[in-house]
C-alpha cells in the first residue's frame, strides 16, 4: 500500500532531536536507516504523522576506543560495523552476527540503534551485545543515561525507552585478553531471513590460571526477548577448556532448558529448543578449541 | 509534504521538488523516467529495485527519497558508456544470465558493486553477495558464471 503522507523533519543535531521528539508526542516516529520502519508504513502497521530524520546528524556513526572500552555511534551502517577493524578484533560475535542481518542492500542501509530499538527477540545484534555486557547511551530531554542492556528490551518490539528518548550509542567493555566468541544464526535459507535461533558464545580465559574468567551465552528467537542463560555459564565458569569441553552437552541442555520459545509461522518450540541444544553444543565447542589451541601453544595462538 | 531533494544520477545533477512520502524507486521511475529500476516486491527481499548509492548497493523500495539528499547514484541506466554495454552487462547476455530480465537491473548492479570492491571473487562469495537479488527465472546458476567470467576476464584484458 501506499505510504500516507507525513510531515518531515531533518535533524541538524541530537539535542534538537530530541527536542522535536518530545515536542510531537507518539504521533511522530524517528528514521535511522528506514529499513524496519519504511516496510511497517507500507504494511500500514506505523502511520506516523512526523517522521524526525536523523541521518544529517554528524558524530553517530563508527566505532571508538573510549575510556577503556568501545563505543559504537547508534547510526552506525551494519555494513561499516561488519568489517569494522575494532569490532572484528574486540567484539568479533557481534561483527559476525550484524554481518548475517538481511542482505548487503539491507546491511548498507540499517544501523545498529535500529536494530535493538526495533528490538525483535531475534534481534541477531542483541545476542552478542547481551554476552558482551553492552550498555545503551540514550538522550532524553532530562539528559544522558546509561541503561544496561539487561533491562532495555522489556518484550517482544518494546523496550524501556521512554516516549521522547533516543539511543546515541552502545558501549562494551574491552575484553580481558584475547576474545574467543562466536554467532551463530539458524535460518530456513542460506542467507537473508529472520534468525530462528541465535546464539552467541563469548569467553574469556585467564591466561595464568588457564581457566575460564568469563563465560556468556546469549540467545535470541526463543524468549520474549533475547537472554542470557546463566545457569549454563555458571557450568563453565572457572573451568580449563578442556574441562568445560566435556561438559559442553551438558550445557546445552541447560539453555535449551533455559529459552521459552514459542510456535509461529517459521519453526515450532519444539524445534527451536532442540537447535538450542545444537547450537550451544556448536558454538561451544568451536571456540573452546579455538582456546585450547591457544593454550597449547602457549597462548600464543 | 513538498521538499526540495538534491542528488546525481548517473553523473546528472538534480534539484528536485518532491513529496516527502516518496520512495526512492518512485522517483526514478516516475519523477526522472529511468524504468530500468523495477519495483518487484516493494518491501526489501527481492532487489529488483537496487541501486548504487555513494558505492553501496541498496533497495531503493526501501529509501524515502529525502534519505537520498546530497548522494551520487547509480541506476542500470549509467552503466554503459556511449552506448557501450559495461563488460558485466556483456557477460550477462553472452553467458544467457538474462530471461525475463525483471531482475537483471538489480542484480548487474549489485554485481558491479560487488566487482568495484573484490576483483576477484569466488562463487561462494559472489552469490552470497547476491543473495539479496530473486530470479525466478534463470536458477542462478548462468548468473553466477557471468559475474566469474567478467571477473576472470577484466583480469585477461588487464582492466582494474
Amino acid at each position: 500500500m501506499r505510504i500516507r503522507p507525513f510531515e518531515y523533519l531533518a535533524a541538524s543535531s541530537l539535542e534538537e532531536a530530541v527536542e522535536l521528539l518530545s515536542r510531537s508526542g507518539s504521533k511522530a516516529r524517528l528514521l535511522a536507516g528506514g529499513t524496519d520502519l519504511v516496510p511497517a508504513m507500507k504494511k500500514g502497521q506505523e502511520q506516523p504523522e512526523k517522521i524526525i530524520g536523523l541521518g544529517a546528524i554528524p558524530g553517530l556513526e563508527g566505532v571508538r576506543l573510549s575510556q577503556g572500552g568501545l563505543s559504537i555511534g547508534a547510526l552506525s551502517r551494519l555494513a561499516d560495523l561488519a568489517i569494522n577493524p575494532l569490532l572484528l578484533q574486540h567484539a568479533p560475535a557481534l561483527a559476525r552476527a550484524v554481518g548475517l542481518i538481511g542482505s548487503w542492500q539491507i546491511r548498507g542501509v540499517a544501523t545498529i540503534g535500529g536494530n535493538i530499538c526495533h528490538a525483535s527477540p531475534a534481534a541477531d545484534s542483541a545476542g552478542p551485545l547481551l554476552a558482551l555486557e553492552a550498555e545503551v547511551k540514550a538522550l532524553g530531554p532530562q539528559g544522558r543515561r546509561t541503561i544496561p542492556l539487561t533491562e532495555f528490551f522489556t518484550g517482544p518490539g518494546q523496550t524501556c525507552l521512554a516516549g521522547d528518548e533516543l539511543v546515541e550509542s552502545l558501549e562494551l567493555p574491552l575484553a580481558q585478553g584475547r576474545p574467543a566468541q562466536t554467532y551463530l544464526k539458524l535460518m530456513r535459507k542460506k542467507a537473508v531471513d529472520l534468525a530462528l535461533v541465535g546464539v552467541a558464545v563469548c569467553l574469556e580465559m585467564d591466561s595464568e590460571s588457564q581457566s575460564l574468567s568469563k563465560v556468556a551465552l546469549a540467545l535470541g528467537g526463543v524468549a520474549a526477548t533475547p537472554i542470557r542463560v546463566p545457569e549454563a555459564e555458571l557450568l563453565l565458569l572457572g573451568k580449563s577448556p578442556a574441562k568445560a569441553l566435556s561438559l559442553a552437552s551438558e550445557a546445552s541442555r541447560l539453555a535449551a532448558n533455559g529459552c521459552r520459545p514459542i510456535t509461529d509461522v517459521r519453526a515450532s518450540a519444539a524445534y527451536r529448543k532442540q537447535m538450542v541444544k545444537v547450537f550451544v553444543r556448536r558454538g561451544l565447542t568451536q571456540v573452546l578449541n579455538q582456546l585450547s589451541g591457544q593454550a597449547q601453544a602457549g597462548g600464543a595462538g | 509534504m513538498k521538499l526540495p531533494l538534491n542528488l546525481k544520477v548517473n553523473g546528472r545533477a538534480y534539484a528536485l521538488e518532491i513529496e516527502s512520502h516518496r520512495t526512492l524507486t518512485e522517483i526514478l521511475r516516475d519523477k526522472l523516467g529511468l524504468l530500468g529500476t523495477k519495483e518487484g516486491c516493494g518491501t526489501g527481499k527481492c532487489g529488483a529495485c537496487t541501486v548504487i548509492l555513494n558505492g553501496r548497493p541498496v533497495n531503493s523500495c526501501l529509501l524515502l527519497a529525502v534519505q537520498a539528499e546530497g548522494a551520487e547514484i547509480t541506476t542500470i541506466e549509467g552503466l554503459a558508456i556511449d552506448g557501450q554495454p559495461d563488460p558485466l552487462q556483456q557477460a550477462f547476455v553472452n553467458l544467457g544470465a538474462v530471461q525475463c530480465g525483471f531482475c537483471t537491473p538489480g542484480m548487474i548492479l549489485t554485481a558491479k558493486a560487488l566487482l568495484d570492491s573484490q576483483p576477484n571473487p569466488g562463487p561462494e562469495q559472489i552469490n552470497q553477495a547476491l543473495s539479496g537479488n530473486l530470479c525466478r527465472c534463470t536458477g542462478y546458476n548462468k548468473i553466477t558464471e557471468a559475474v566469474l567470467a567478467c571477473a576472470t576476464g577484466e583480469k585477461e584484458t588487464g582492466d582494474a
